[in-house]
């Protein structure tokens, strides 16, 4: 017999711990253990039995290993959160005493460590604690992101302190600056929700949600405690990860911080970013402040001393130029752009042919560096100015200008400065008639510009455009996104596209499969127009995409759908007819042809294209066969298989082809409608 | 409670002339009681040789007006009147030196007739500043650390080695502190596949402002199926609840009749005792009288009951046989449905569809409340549309992080509780008003 072990001395007992337990063993209030436990990383567990843990006759419902909590005894934040208590202590004792304005000294002296003798607590060793290599931290800066935008477009409440939410402002900004020197944008997607972020930062993809501007409402069942304490520790996440950055490409941390531009809107141009060392880089800074000439203007510079200083500088490039072509920095090859290398990615090709899409490397084939470089932007006041100034410098625009309304630190507030290129409007083409005579003198808008009117040799766009082109890493046409014009549909870049499904943004041979476009040819051919053998579903559907070319609107389909069931009717005898095989119908084609061919007395005319079109039928039924091979080979795979697995297969099998179809039918309606276009192009 | 009784008179209960009638004996003068009559004559000879018939002397004789007080009292009612108060007694037991003063006053008043400075009040603490230390107190503060900018790059330098240059060789090495292996693990994410849900899941192209046709009705459709499956549980809840409440009220209705029922039974067994049972005479039956067995039938019986017996045990065999049959196939079934299992757990943990927008939350929940619903993130119809000027942002991301957090397991999922439970006060009566007696 072996040893009688007593219960709840070994095993689960002794690994968990209760909540209760813990807060017990480390001497601090439940608040407080939930604080630490966030910082440090220490999670609720589940052990397999819960009656076996707990030694309670109620239910224990949260759990912690005992070794976490062994090792949370050792932690220095501990003490901190000791000495709170006594403070605490203090403090009580001094008001019932009616000491209060020794109380008051006692607050006032704990947060000086001058007077206390007690050193300032930071969250500083944690960080590498849980972090033990940059590359961890960046893979969880997900939600850090997400969070720390969040709370800097919240309103300051008493809950959520306005010291906090200007600290999450400032390391936001920074870390859009790193994001808009090192071009490491990758995609953008406008969501209902708000928007989100893709950025590549070493070979890590991360992707944050920011809220629309002013759109938070704060609910009441959420803990800000519990959301504070998140927020304290990735404030410090993201102001190391910040400095490593910046750092990383030579630039000075923290950046300089302008108080006064900040007051007045600014945004990203209250910060001034410099380079680490300025003697060796002194075109650094220039290059990213708003408007190549904001900066010099902004501080004096005497241009004398600038203009020695400028020699000496040429002098000791000269001798070590070809040693500063080797560190080339990201803010240098934004300069001079002559040693740019062709730094291409490769592409992944399917091995064998019908094998799966591969996920491409994300960065397009063209320079995220480059987009915008060229172009000068002016953003109308009813455009969203901070995602867009992001997005445009991000992707190479240096000169954004923007309307007074939206804040300091434009590169020109003048609508009709002539170096615009681009102007980014989203307001409705209003028809009204506007008398020449009178310009309206209330009307702001008036004094620049009537409604409607247009500044000669500059593109008006909607703001999608700059999304959409920035997803798919070229410039679209602007022809599409033209104010007034109902917008194509804003895909989102992070859906990937799988083998045989319906891509809107491709042409149309480039996703379909073998057997479409044979048969698409064939019935192109036999029946002139519409060969489709489920011609009836299509018109079904047609009406539906007559909505969503127009403007989405469901509701108001139907009126379209009594035009459609006109042409239903008119088409309809002829469709009949027509057998829905193929062959069949081509067999009946040939013969009439030939039949007429024999009534007016001429040779059978489409002896060649007819050559061509038995071709394509017997490739068709090559095809046809290879398929029913195949099926039958699979068929008797199933065989094999129990008849679980044979069922879940088929499930499978069902939904794959389901969702085949679908794609199908919308190449196919995709089809139609281009066919409509040349027909209208042609005529 | 104690007896009542009062001081003056007989006190025995009242009760009739005990001289039962006049006939006899006891009737006789020399026997009749007059023992009362004489007693009352005495007292007045008493009273008389005292110095009068009290009845006939004025209250003022009788009376005076008591200035001194009870002597006897104070014994009677000891335990109320001399104790005094604990508190009295305790500060009594106090020394008679005073007090140091604790609490910082103004000097006396009395002056030197020189006009004193104006008394700045430098520690004056505001309402504002008061308010705010007693949250202090109460363990409400803000933040515990300071959170500076960063001056270093804490991945730069080497992890701290400790080379000590001076060491005492004589003492014990102490042990460098090392993380245990627990606080590596990832939390436990509440998806039911049990996989890490990112923290920021892929937005698909339903999620746009300006979504494709397709995909936002997909959508539509998805989240109309699901409010609707909804809505249609939450009035299945109702309906099961009627029914339910319904069939409780008919059980009681039930009982209350039965119970009624019973009630009656008393009076209604009376029908069987006026003789109104019928066909009472036909019951009984004539008892066959009990022969005895020949040889040939005990054989019979025997051989009946041999067999008898022999076809249970085989159908008791038949049913075991069965059984273990049964237990091999369950044991089948089950090795199937856990290998079905598995095959269904790797087909999902490859499908790479996942994105962690929508998962099925586990059923064991971490924690003692229930997870927050996610908010509806969708936009009508009627309310779609093209224009990024036009659009009404949907959802709440403050609720979405928070559930996110939830979801990843790095928090338990808490209930604001608006207000604290107050202790229960109960309100009674003392009872020692009680406690008194009459003599």
């Amino acid at each position: 017999m072996g040893k009688i072990k007593r219960k709840g001395q070994t095993g689960q007992a002794k690994n968990y711990l209760t909540r209760t337990a813990a807060v017990k063993k480390l001497q601090i209030s439940l608040p407080d253990f939930r604080k630490l436990c966030i910082w440090k990383g220490i999670y609720p567990r589940e052990p397999r039995n819960k009656k076996k843990v707990s030694k309670s006759a109620t239910a224990s419902t949260t759990f912690y290993y005992t070794k976490d909590i062994q090792y949370l005894l050792h932690e220095p934040l501990l003490n901190k959160f000791r000495e709170q208590k006594v403070l605490e202590k203090k403090i009580s004792r001094a008001l019932g005493r009616g000491d209060l304005s020794d109380a008051a000294r006692f607050e006032r002296d704990a947060a000086r460590p001058d007077k206390t003798g007690k050193p300032r607590y930071t969250l500083n060793h944690v960080i590498r604690e849980r972090y033990p290599t940059f590359v961890d931290a960046l893979r969880d800066l997900d939600d850090c992101l997400s969070m720390l935008f969040l709370f800097a477009n919240l309103p300051s409440t008493s809950a959520v302190p306005a010291k906090m939410i200007a600290r999450c402002e400032r390391l936001c900004m920074e870390f859009q600056h790193y994001l808009i020197v090192s071009h490491g944008l990758r995609k953008s997607f406008l969501s209902i929700k708000g928007i989100y972020y893709q950025a590549s930062i070493q070979g890590e993809d991360i992707l944050w949600l920011v809220p629309y501007k002013f759109n938070q409402r704060i609910v009441g069942d959420i803990d800000f405690r519990i959301m504070g304490t998140f927020v304290e520790f990735y404030m410090t996440l993201l102001g190391f990860v910040n400095y490593r950055l910046y750092t990383g490409i030579g630039l000075k941390y923290p950046p300089k911080f302008d108080q006064t531009k900040d007051d007045m809107a600014a945004e990203l141009g209250a910060f001034a970013i410099e380079g680490v060392n300025m003697a060796t880089d002194p075109n650094a800074p220039k290059a990213i402040a708003s408007g190549e000439t904001a900066p010099t203007k902004a501080h004096g510079v005497d241009p004398k001393v600038q203009a020695a200083v400028d020699k000496i500088v040429r002098q000791l490039k000269q001798d070590d130029s070809d040693k500063a072509a080797d560190e080339a920095t990201a803010a240098e090859t934004e300069v001079d752009d002559e040693d740019k290398i062709d730094d291409s990615i490769d592409k992944f090709e399917p091995v064998a042919p019908g094998g799966d899409i591969l996920p491409q490397p994300s960065s397009g084939s063209s320079d995220p560096a480059e987009l915008f470089s060229n172009f000068t932007f002016y953003l109308s006041r009813e455009t969203p100015r901070q995602p867009l100034e992001f997005i445009l410098r991000a992707f190479g625009c240096k000169r954004i200008g923007w309307d007074n309304v939206l804040g300091e630190g434009s590169f020109t507030t003048d609508e009709s400065d002539p170096s615009i290129t681009h102007q980014i409007v989203d307001r409705p083409v209003v028809q009204a008639v506007v008398d020449p005579e009178d310009d309206g003198e209330d009307n702001q808008t008036s004094q620049k510009l009537t409604a409607n009117q247009r500044y000669p040799g500059r593109t008006y766009v909607q703001p999608q455009w700059v999304w959409d082109s920035v997803n798919d890493g070229e410039l679209k046409s602007p022809e599409l996104y033209a104010p007034g014009a109902s917008l194509p549909p804003h895909l989102s870049p992070f859906v990937q596209t799988k083998q045989g499904q319906y891509d809107p943004t491709l042409p149309l041979d480039a996703q379909e499969t073998e057997k479409e476009a044979l048969d698409a040819e064939i019935g192109d051919k036999g029946e002139g127009q519409s060969g489709d053998e489920d011609e009836d579903e299509e018109e079904e559907e047609e009406e539906e995409e007559e909505g969503s070319d127009n403007d989405m609107d469901v509701g108001s389909a139907n009126d379209d759908s009594e035009e459609e069931e006109v042409d239903d009717a008119e088409g309809g005898s002829g469709d009949e007819e027509e057998d829905s095989d193929g062959e069949e119908a081509s067999a009946a084609l040939q013969r009439q042809a030939e039949l007429e061919a024999e009534i007016s007395g001429k040779p059978v005319k489409s002896k060649q294209v007819d050559a061509k079109l038995k071709s394509k039928l017997s490739a068709r039924k090559e095809l046809e066969k290879k398929a029913k091979e195949e099926a039958e080979d699979l068929e008797r795979a199933k065989g094999m298989l129990s008849k679980k697995k044979r069922k879940l297969f088929e499930q499978m099998q069902y939904t794959n082809n389901k969702k085949s179809a679908e794609d199908l039918k919308l190449r196919s309606k995709r089809r139609k409608h281009e066919k409509e276009q040349q027909a209208k192009s042609k005529a | 409670m104690p007896v009542q009784r009062s001081r003056v008179g007989n006190p025995d209960a009242p009760a009739q002339y005990n001289q039962p009638g006049r006939k006899g004996k006891k009737a006789w003068r020399k026997n009749v009681d007059v023992s009362q009559v004489v007693e009352g004559l005495d007292e007045l000879n008493k009273q008389i040789i005292k110095g009068g018939v009290i009845a006939e002397k004025k209250s003022s004789e009788l009376f005076t007006l008591d200035v001194v007080g009870d002597s006897a009292l104070p014994k009677k009612f000891s335990k109320h009147v001399k104790k005094g108060l604990k508190c009295d007694e305790i500060i009594a037991q106090r020394s008679a030196v005073p007090v140091v003063p604790m609490r910082k006053r103004a000097g006396d008043k009395t002056t030197d007739g020189v006009l004193p400075v104006k008394r700045q009040r430098t520690q004056y603490i505001t309402h504002k500043e008061l308010t705010r230390l007693k949250k202090v107190a109460d363990g409400h503060h803000d933040s515990t650390v300071a959170v500076v900018d960063a001056t270093y790059d804490v991945w730069a330098e080497p992890m701290p080695t400790e080379e000590e240059v001076e060491k005492f060789n004589f003492l014990p090495e102490a042990k460098p502190l090392k993380a245990p292996d627990t606080l590596r693990q990832q939390p436990i994410s509440l998806a039911a596949n049990g996989k890490a849900i990112p923290a920021v899941p892929k937005p698909k192209g339903g999620h746009s402002y300006n979504p494709d046709f397709t995909d936002y009705q997909d959508r539509l459709i998805e989240e109309s199926e699901k409010a609707v499956e909804a809505e249609r549980k939450r009035l299945e809840a109702i309906e099961e609840e009627r029914i339910r409440e319904e069939a409780r009220a008919k059980s009681a209705a039930e009982a209350d009749a039965a119970e009624a029922r019973a009630e009656m039974s008393e009076w209604e067994d009376d029908s069987a005792w006026e003789g109104l049972e019928s066909g009472g005479e036909e019951l009984t039956t004539k008892a066959k009288r009990a022969q005895r067995k020949t040889q040939a039938q005990r054989n019979k019986i025997k051989r009946r009951k041999e067999e008898e017996r022999k076809a249970k045990h085989e159908a008791a065999m038949k049913k075991k046989a069965a059984q273990v049959e049964q237990i091999k196939q369950l044991a089948a079934e089950v090795e199937e449905k856990e290998r079905q299992r598995a095959l269904e757990k790797t087909e999902m943990s490859d499908g790479s569809e996942d994105d962690g927008n929508d998962f099925e939350i586990r059923r064991r929940q971490l924690g003692k409340y229930k997870l927050p619903e996610k908010d509806l993130e969708l936009v009508l119809p009627d309310e779609l549309q093209d224009s990024l000027r036009l659009l009404k942002p949907e959802g709440s991301l403050l609720k979405d992080r928070y559930r996110n957090m939830l979801i990843q397991g790095k928090i338990e999922s808490r209930r604001h509780i608006p207000f604290h439970k107050e202790a229960k006060t109960t309100i009674t009566e003392k009872w020692s008003y009680k406690d008194f007696s009459m003599d």
